[in-house]
C-alpha cells in the first residue's frame, strides 16, 4: 500500500424517494435484505490498486529482464518477488474473511480453488515426482548404510566366533548368562580351574586367573586382557648361590609374553587371525602355568608345615619360602611375577649365565681357583632342572593321585601317603640333598681316579636317592693270561680271567656311602694268616671325609692282592699284609713291598716304598733311625704303574729265588 | 538344531521338549522377521505412485522411512537370531567337542608316552655314551691333570 489514501464516501442510509406516481403516491427504495447489503459492500472493496501494483511489477520485471547482463542479479530474487507477493495477497484476503466472520451478516459461503493452468498442473506434478523420487533415494542411501553396518557387523561376529571357535577345542568355554543382552558376545569367559587337580580334603581356592574374560577389541576380534604382573612363576635357587630377587631368565617364553601384552594390541592389525589366535593360545597356557605354578607353591606351602622327614622350614615370607636340607645347604622355592621389565634383562642375563654356567659340581671345583667362585656353589645342581623335577613331582602327585596311572620308574615318588614317609616336599628335599651329596663323593672319587690303574664307571641309577659307582682295578691282561695259560687248569683260568680286575663298588643312598670292595684279605683270613677267601667282599660304611682314603687303601690292598697271587704262581712264597707283601730272604731277612696312601698326593695316592729287615731285632731301631729317601733299608720307589710293580716284583722274586740258590 | 538329537544318550524328556519349543520359537522369530520384511517393502513399493494432492506425497514419505527402519530392524533381528544360533552351536555341539576333546587326549597322551620313550632313551644312550667317554678317559694314557 502506499501513502496516498484514498476515501470513500456513502450516501446517507436515509430513505429516498424514488418515484411519484400520477396518483400522488410516493414509491421509496425496497428495503434491502441483510445480505444484500453485506454484499453490496463487499462488492465495494476495491481491488484495482493491487492489480495496478501487478502491473507495476510486470513493467518493472521487464525492465530487470533486459538489463539482467549489466547487473548480477540473484536468481531465486524473481521467486522471492513471487512469494512475497502472493503473501501480501493472502493476508488480505485472510483479513477480509476474517472481517467478514468478524460481522454475523455476512459468513464465507465457500471457496473454491480456481482450476489450475496445466503447466500448474504439470509443474505440481514434477515437484511431487520430484519429492518422492528424492524420498526414495534418501531410503536407498539408509538401505545401503545399514546393510553396509550389518554387514561389518556380521564379519565381525564371524571373525569373533570363529576364533572363540578356535579357542574352544583347547579350553573350556562358558557363557555367563548374566550377560546384559542374551546375544550378546561379551558373555563369554574360559575357565582354567582344573579341579581334577585338587584332592577335596585339600581345599585349595582356585586362583584369581582361573576365569578369564573375553572381552572385544576395537576392530570386533576377541582380545583377552590381563593385567599386568597378573602371571606368576615358581622361581627355584639354592641360598648364598642364586638370588632370590631377579626373576627368570630371559630363556623363558612366559616372560616375554607377558611383558609384551601392551604391545599386542598395535600389532595386531599387521598379524593374521591365525597368528593372533595362536598368540591367544600361548597367553591362555601362560596363564595356565601361572596357575599351575600357584598350585605347586600352595601344596609345597601346606607340605612345609605337615613336619614330614627332610623338610626344615627356615624362612618364609610372602610368597617365598627357605628350606634347610642338611650340610649347611638351604634353598628357596619363591613365585615371582613374570612379566618384568627390559631394564632387568642385563641382569637376568648376567645371573642366568652365572647359573648356568656351573652346571655340576665337578665344574665348579675345578674353575674355583681360576674364577674365585664360591666355595658354597660346589656340588649344586640346575635351578632349571630342580624347578622341572618340582614340577613333575607335583604334577604326577596331582595326576596319581586323580587318575590312578601307574608308576613307571623309579624317579617316580612313590608311598605319598605323607602319612608315613616323606611328602613330595620332603622328598624333593631328600633328592636334592642326595645329589649335592653324590656330586661330592663324585669329585673325591674322580681325585682318587688320578691313579693310573684305577678306572672309574658310573652306574645310573635313575633313583633319585641313590648312586653308585665302580671303581675298577685292571691287572695286566697279558702277564696273566701268558703265565696262567701254561700253568693252570681250565678252572683256574676261569678264576684268574675273573680276576683280571678289581671292583670296589661305592653306594650312596641319601647321604650315607657304602664301599664294598673285593680283593682285599678279610679279618678271618688276616687272623689265620692264609690267603685264603681272597675273593671275599668287604663291606663298610664311611663318610665323606674318609672315602678318598678308604678308596686308595682298598686299591692298595687290591695290588698287593694281585702281586701275592703273581708271586703264588711263579712259586713263591709270600706273606701278606693289608698293605704290604713281604718276601723271606735267606738268613731270615725280609724284604717287603709296601703301599702308602695318601689323597692330597697330585701324582696318585699311592705310593711305594721299599723296606728291607734283617733278622735281627734288635738292629731294626738303629735301622729306622736311619730313615733316608736312599738308605739301603728303606727305599722309596715311587708312584709306580702295575706294570713297573710286577717287574719290581719279579725282581723280587729272582732275588729270593738266586738267595736260596746260593 | 543339535540340542535335541546331539544331547548325547538319553535326553531327558523336559530338555528335549525345552529344546523343540526353543526351535518352534525361533522359527516363529524367523517367520516373523520376513514377513515383517516383505510386507513393509511391499508397502515400499506400493506408494511409489505420485498423488496429486502433495500433502499425501509428505505423508507417504513419512510413512517410507518408518517402514525402512522396521525393514532394517527385522534384519537387525534375524542378525541377532544367527548370532544366537552360532552360541547355541558353540555351547551345544557336545559330540563334536567330545569327540575333539577326547582325540586331543588321546594325542597328548600319546605324546606324552613319546616323550617318557624319548627321555628313557635318552637316559640310556647318556648312560651308554658315558660309559664310553669314562672307559676312554680312564684307558687314556694322559688324564687332564688336576690343577689347585
Amino acid at each position: 500500500m502506499d501513502g496516498n489514501l484514498e476515501i470513500s464516501l456513502d450516501k446517507l442510509p436515509i430513505k429516498r424517494l424514488e418515484s411519484i406516481e400520477e396518483n400522488g403516491v410516493e414509491r421509496y427504495p425496497s428495503d434491502s435484505s441483510y445480505d444484500e447489503k453485506r454484499v453490496s459492500l463487499i462488492r465495494r472493496i476495491d481491488f484495482a490498486w493491487a492489480l495496478e501494483d501487478d502491473e507495476e511489477r510486470e513493467r518493472k520485471k521487464r525492465q530487470k529482464k533486459s538489463s539482467k547482463d549489466a547487473s548480477a542479479t540473484w536468481q531465486w530474487q524473481s521467486m522471492v518477488e513471487n512469494l512475497q507477493l502472493a503473501h501480501q495477497e493472502l493476508s488480505v484476503i485472510i483479513d477480509l474473511i476474517n472481517t467478514v466472520d468478524a460481522n454475523d451478516a455476512v459468513t464465507v459461503a465457500g471457496m473454491t480453488r480456481p482450476k489450475p493452468l496445466p503447466n500448474e498442473v504439470l509443474s505440481d506434478l514434477a515437484v511431487s515426482a520430484a519429492t518422492k523420487l528424492q524420498c526414495y533415494r534418501q531410503l536407498g542411501k539408509y538401505f545401503k548404510q545399514s546393510a553396509k553396518a550389518l554387514e561389518e557387523q556380521i564379519a565381525r561376529e564371524a571373525r569373533f566366533y570363529g576364533a572363540l571357535i578356535r579357542l574352544q577345542q583347547n579350553w573350556k568355554v562358558k557363557r555367563q548368562r548374566l550377560a546384559a543382552a542374551a546375544s550378546s558376545s561379551e558373555g563369554f569367559i574360559i575357565d582354567l580351574f582344573d579341579n581334577s587337580l585338587y584332592d577335596s580334603a585339600a581345599m585349595c581356592r582356585p586362583s584369581s586367573l582361573s576365569t578369564i574374560r573375553v572381552d572385544h577389541d576395537s576392530a570386533g576380534m576377541l582380545a583377552i586382557n590381563l593385567p599386568p604382573n597378573s602371571c606368576r612363576s615358581l622361581h627355584f635357587g639354592f641360598l648364598g648361590v642364586h638370588s632370590a630377587d631377579i626373576p627368570k631368565e630371559l630363556g623363558k617364553i612366559r616372560t616375554r609374553g607377558s611383558v609384551e601384552q601392551c604391545t599386542r594390541e598395535r600389532e595386531k592389525e599387521s598379524m593374521s587371525d591365525d597368528e593372533y589366535i595362536k598368540e591367544t593360545h600361548t597367553l591362555l597356557r601362560e596363564v595356565h602355568q601361572s596357575i599351575f605354578d600357584d598350585q605347586v607353591f600352595e601344596m609345597l606351602n601346606r607340605e612345609a608345615f605337615n613336619q614330614s622327614i627332610g623338610v626344615n622350614v627356615t624362612g618364609i615370607r610372602e610368597n617365598y619360602l627357605q628350606l634347610s636340607i642338611g650340610q649347611g645347604n638351604t634353598l628357596f622355592i619363591s613365585l615371582v611375577p613374570s612379566g618384568k621389565g627390559d631394564d632387568q634383562d642385563a641382569a637376568n642375563t648376567q645371573d642366568s649365565e652365572s647359573a648356568i654356567v656351573p652346571l655340576d659340581s665337578f665344574d665348579n671345583v675345578k674353575l674355583e681357583g681360576k674364577h674365585g667362585t664360591s666355595k658354597r656353589k660346589w656340588g649344586f645342581p640346575n635351578r632349571t632342572s630342580c624347578e622341572i623335577y618340582l614340577q613333575q613331582i607335583v604334577h604326577e602327585h596331582a595326576f596319581v593321585k586323580a587318575k590312578d596311572k601307574p608308576n613307571l620308574s623309579g624317579t617316580r615318588v612313590s608311598g605319598q601317603s605323607g602319612k608315613d614317609g616323606p611328602g613330595l616336599l620332603g622328598h624333593f628335599c631328600l633328592s636334592l640333598a642326595h645329589r649335592i651329596f653324590s656330586n661330592r663323593v663324585l669329585v673325591e672319587l674322580e681325585n682318587v681316579c688320578r691313579v693310573p690303574y684305577l678306572h672309574l664307571m658310573t652306574h645310573p641309577t635313575w633313583h633319585s636317592q641313590t648312586s653308585s659307582w665302580t671303581i675298577f682295578l685292571k691287572v695286566p691282561q697279558s702277564i696273566l693270561h701268558a703265565e696262567s695259560q701254561s700253568l693252570k687248569s681250565d678252572f683256574q683260568n676261569m678264576k684268574d680271567a675273573v680276576k683280571s680286575q678289581f671292583r670296589t663298588k661305592v653306594v650312596v643312598n641319601d647321604d650315607r656311602i657304602n664301599v664294598e670292595g673285593d680283593g682285599a684279605p678279610n679279618v678271618v683270613s688276616l687272623f689265620k694268616r692264609s690267603s685264603e677267601n681272597i675273593s671275599s667282599v668287604n663291606k663298610y660304611e664311611c663318610d665323606l671325609a674318609d672315602l678318598p682314603v678308604i678308596i686308595l687303601l682298598q686299591a692298595a690292598s687290591q695290588v698287593i692282592c694281585w702281586l701275592h697271587e703273581e708271586a703264588l704262581m711263579v712259586g713263591i712264597k709270600t706273606n701278606r699284609d693289608f698293605l704290604c707283601l713281604t718276601f723271606e730272604l735267606e738268613q731270615g731277612d725280609t724284604v717287603s713291598l709296601v703301599a702308602h696312601v695318601n689323597p692330597e698326593d697330585i701324582k696318585g695316592g699311592i705310593a711305594w716304598w721299599l723296606v728291607m729287615e734283617d733278622g735281627s731285632p734288635d738292629d731294626w731301631k738303629l735301622q729306622m733311625d736311619m730313615y733316608d729317601g736312599a738308605s739301603e733299608y728303606r727305599k722309596f720307589l715311587g708312584h709306580l704303574t702295575l706294570d713297573v710293580l710286577y717287574s719290581t716284583l719279579m725282581d723280587l722274586v729272582s732275588l729270593c729265588g738266586g738267595g736260596r740258590n746260593h | 538344531m543339535n540340542k535335541g538329537t546331539g544331547a548325547g544318550t538319553g535326553p531327558t524328556a523336559a530338555a528335549a521338549a525345552a529344546a523343540a519349543q526353543k526351535q518352534k520359537t525361533m522359527m516363529q522369530r524367523v517367520e516373523t522377521d520376513i514377513a515383517n520384511i516383505v510386507d513393509n517393502f511391499t508397502q515400499l513399493v506400493n506408494v511409489a505412485r505420485v498423488n496429486d494432492p502433495p500433502v499425501r506425497n509428505s505423508q507417504e514419505s513419512f510413512m517410507m522411512e518408518m517402514r525402512a527402519a522396521r525393514m532394517v530392524q527385522a534384519a537387525d533381528s534375524l542378525l541377532k537370531l544367527v548370532s544366537e544360533l552360532k552360541q547355541t552351536a558353540i555351547f551345544s555341539g557336545f559330540a563334536s567337542l567330545n569327540d575333539h576333546v577326547e582325540r586331543r587326549t588321546t594325542e597328548f597322551n600319546q605324546q606324552a608316552e613319546r616323550t617318557d620313550q624319548m627321555l628313557a632313551r635318552i637316559g640310556e644312550e647318556a648312560a651308554a655314551s658315558l660309559k664310553e667317554l669314562e672307559s676312554h678317559y680312564y684307558s687314556s694314557a694322559q688324564r687332564t691333570p688336576d690343577t689347585a
